[in-house]
């Protein structure tokens, strides 16, 4: 064919300006230190000026904040450490967060390993360029995130954190590695698989629970109507039934078994610090998802109910600061739930949830918008029922073109949740107004010395996400379209 | 077919002589604008028809309203015996017997050549996924791009994407074929691969109704050429008819145009 000729050559042309784009590179790396700088520090009077201002501004900086680092008592954040990171969990049942942490990272390594293996798969059956990732370029990537736990962690005034630290570290690579060696089979399952790893273990910390029983069994459920799902099943009724039953026969009995089991734990009101952090942070966009992506889809709706309800809930919600909210959700929230009154952090989780789904919606929304009209009128036009034409084509377009954005929303939920200590949950800030407070630290003037603790806690985590946000970004460019 | 020229009345069937698509006094508004003005058009079995008409014409319009892309706001329309209504199982049921393909080829991006193609079977007609492939391989060396089926749209050329558009339409075996502009979009080199494709099938007994402005195409394949101005249809004829002896003041003003 004529134009697998025509894309042939047009691919060796890209490899020729790749390659001509490398070597200038490797002359940029030929400079010495001095034409460099001459060359990008003063290749002018104005370029001159802004280096010198700007680097003299950096100079006094790093020189009067390594002063101020050296000089100041850290004891407060030594003694305050565990407070920290978990708040009040209580003591003689550490073992719990260290095991759920532990899951959890070995989650996120397998997880991570097998869907790079995935994307490199699909890359090379495509013929798609792809830069391979090495144990370099993750290093690259998430150095922020390893820099502030070993900074966390040089706090600790006994050896188990650093044995506990150094582990999670090793961990953390071998699960990547079994998660890019794992077989095909598994590595298309690793979410469902890294969902029900995410679901154990929170409830090592909390115990068996109904709340857990039914999150296992929805996982269950997806996943095994997915399989179902693969088989050719007849259409109408039976085909539904065929692929439903088996699944929601699978979930009960893991919602069951889930309830029954006898383990007890301790629920979120005894979680605290950086850890009721991060995690009131991903409930609230995983549980956020779904419901934003519902009001998306109602917001677009031809049916004035569904409609009008999905634009006054994100209108509302949106309208209203964080702040109020929360007060909302201690002061009034339980007078409209029965039963007892619910732990405040259950009450603050519901309200970030509808704050998020409320934000998330605006962004599939715009998600939605962005989908050519030709793409649903194609589906259409070949007998597709509305719904197929929104979970097939739409939706998912719309989601791959959003999902910088809601990292964005990701980050931005998580500084907001330092808004928690206005209800009083002990969360990662308000730990420092607690430190200030013991007898041992009161009137000394140290909330300057715990709060910039906690900043570059908050900066790191923000900083990575942030650029794991623009490498998405980028990927998502070049990649499938 | 002879050289009668039924002027505005395109209701001379062609083909096996069975009415396939009939269309009655149609008319079609956009909000105050009449952008159809009582179409009366039928197409047989396997007959090729292709309308022309300058940009505005309605042209689009028209074949738009035989699947239901735009809902037709007086008159009638029976594809295959079924007649198009507001009752949505109705317009599935012609849109499964009616492929499409558009100026802007309309590829899903998301998905591979070989799940653009599958994708319908398998969702409206649960076709098993075996058999769907099977039939989206054979349907893939009938447009000549076999290689390309693990590939996505993206990195296709315009012609091999159109070419993909036009199995896809057929994967759904359907009765008729709906052509909208379906070279408009491409570049001068890729046109011909797109309109060979569309010959073969033309030949194969395919019923077609294709707008465009590739007249060599119209003289070459087409039963009848059906042309449209301000929303009418103007004049009917074989393509003889239309390159040399057209009798409507405003078709002759419009092939002296493009010709």
């Amino acid at each position: 064919m004529s134009n697998s000729g025509l894309s042939a050559g047009d691919a060796q042309l890209m490899n020729a300006v790749a390659e001509a784009e490398a070597e200038s590179a490797r002359h940029g790396q030929d400079l010495t230190p001095g034409q460099w700088a001459k060359k990008n520090l003063f290749d002018g009077v104005l370029n001159s000026i802004f280096t010198l201002v700007f680097g003299s501004i950096a100079l006094v900086t790093i020189w009067f904040g390594a002063r101020w680092f050296i000089d100041s008592d850290w004891e407060i954040v030594r003694a305050n450490l565990r407070l920290f990171m978990v708040g009040q969990f209580p003591r003689d049942d550490l073992f719990r967060l260290w095991v759920s942490g532990y899951i959890v990272v070995f989650m996120g390594g397998f997880v991570a390993g097998a869907m790079a293996h995935n994307a490199q798969d699909l890359a090379d059956m495509q013929g798609v360029e792809y830069e391979r990732a090495t144990w370099g370029s993750l290093l690259r990537r998430f150095w922020t995130i390893i820099a502030i736990i070993i900074f966390f962690v040089s706090f600790a005034r006994t050896a188990l954190p650093y044995i506990g630290v150094a582990g999670g570290m090793v961990l953390a690579v071998g699960s990547r590695e079994l998660g890019w060696r794992a077989p095909a089979a598994v590595r298309a399952r690793s979410v469902y698989i890294g969902a029900a790893l995410f679901i154990i273990s929170m409830m090592v910390l909390a115990g068996t629970s109904r709340l857990g029983g039914f999150a296992l069994g929805a996982v269950a459920l997806a996943w095994v109507a997915s399989e179902t799902g693969k088989r050719d099943l007849p259409g109408g009724g039976a085909g539904m039934v065929q692929r439903w039953a088996p699944a929601i026969l699978v979930a009960v009995v893991v919602f069951v078994v889930t309830v029954l089991l006898p383990y007890d734990g301790y629920g979120w009101e005894d979680w605290g610090g950086l850890h009721i952090t991060l995690f009131t942070t991903v409930f609230g966009i995983g549980m956020g998802m779904p419901i934003g992506i519902l009001l998306a889809l109602g917001r677009r709706s031809d049916l004035p109910v569904l409609k009008t309800a999905s634009v006054i809930f994100i209108e509302f919600i949106r309208g209203v600061p964080l702040i109020s909210l929360l007060l909302f959700s201690n002061l009034m929230l339980p007078l409209f739930l029965p039963g007892d009154r619910p732990a405040d952090l259950t009450l603050a989780v519901i309200v970030i949830t509808g704050f998020s789904a409320a934000y998330i919606a605006e962004i599939v929304r715009g998600g939605l918008q962005a989908v050519p009209k030709g793409q649903t009128e194609a589906a259409q036009a070949s007998g597709m029922s509305a719904g197929a034409v929104q979970r097939l084509i739409v939706l998912p377009q719309a989601l791959r073109a959003v999902i910088p954005a809601m990292v964005g929303q990701f980050i931005s939920l998580f500084k907001d949740t330092s808004l928690l200590s206005i209800i009083g949950i002990l969360e990662f800030l308000r730990v420092s107004d607690v430190a200030n407070a013991q007898p041992d630290f009161v009137g000394k003037g140290l909330a300057p010395v715990t709060y910039v603790f906690v900043a570059l806690g908050y900066a790191a985590f923000a900083y990575t996400l942030s650029k794991e946000s623009r490498r998405l970004e980028t990927r998502l460019g070049v990649g499938v379209r | 077919m002879n050289d009668i020229i039924v002027n505005a009345d395109a209701t001379e069937v062609g083909g096996t002589g069975n009415v396939m698509i009939d269309v009655t006094n149609v008319d079609k508004y956009f909000g105050d604008f009449q952008a159809l003005h009582g179409i009366n058009m039928k197409v047989g079995e396997q007959e090729v028809v292709v309308v022309i008409g300058p940009s505005g014409s309605g042209k689009s319009t028209l074949i738009r309203c035989i699947n239901r892309l735009e809902r037709h706001d007086r008159g009638s329309i029976v594809v295959d015996g079924v007649e198009l209504s507001d009752d949505i199982r109705n317009i599935q049921e012609i849109r499964r017997e009616t492929g499409m393909v558009f100026q802007s080829f309309n590829l899903f991006p998301h998905l591979s050549v070989l799940e653009n193609i599958t994708l319908a079977p398998r969702n409206v007609r649960n076709v098993p996924k075996a058999e769907a492939e099977a039939t989206a391989m054979e349907l893939l060396e009938r447009v000549k791009i076999p290689d390309q089926a693990r590939k996505f749209p993206g990195q296709l050329s315009g012609g091999q994407q159109q070419r993909v558009a036009i199995a896809r339409s057929l994967a759904m075996k359907p009765k008729v074929l709906l052509f909208d502009e379906p070279t408009s979009a491409l570049d001068p080199e890729m046109i011909k691969e797109v309109l060979d494709t569309m010959k073969d099938l033309a030949n194969e007994g395919m019923t077609m109704i294709c707008v465009t402005h590739e007249m060599g195409f119209a003289r070459e394949v087409a039963d009848r050429v059906v042309f449209m101005a301000d929303g009418e249809i103007v004049e009917v004829g074989t393509p003889e008819h239309f390159f040399t002896n057209p009798q409507e003041e405003r078709t002759q003003l419009f092939l002296s145009q493009i010709l």
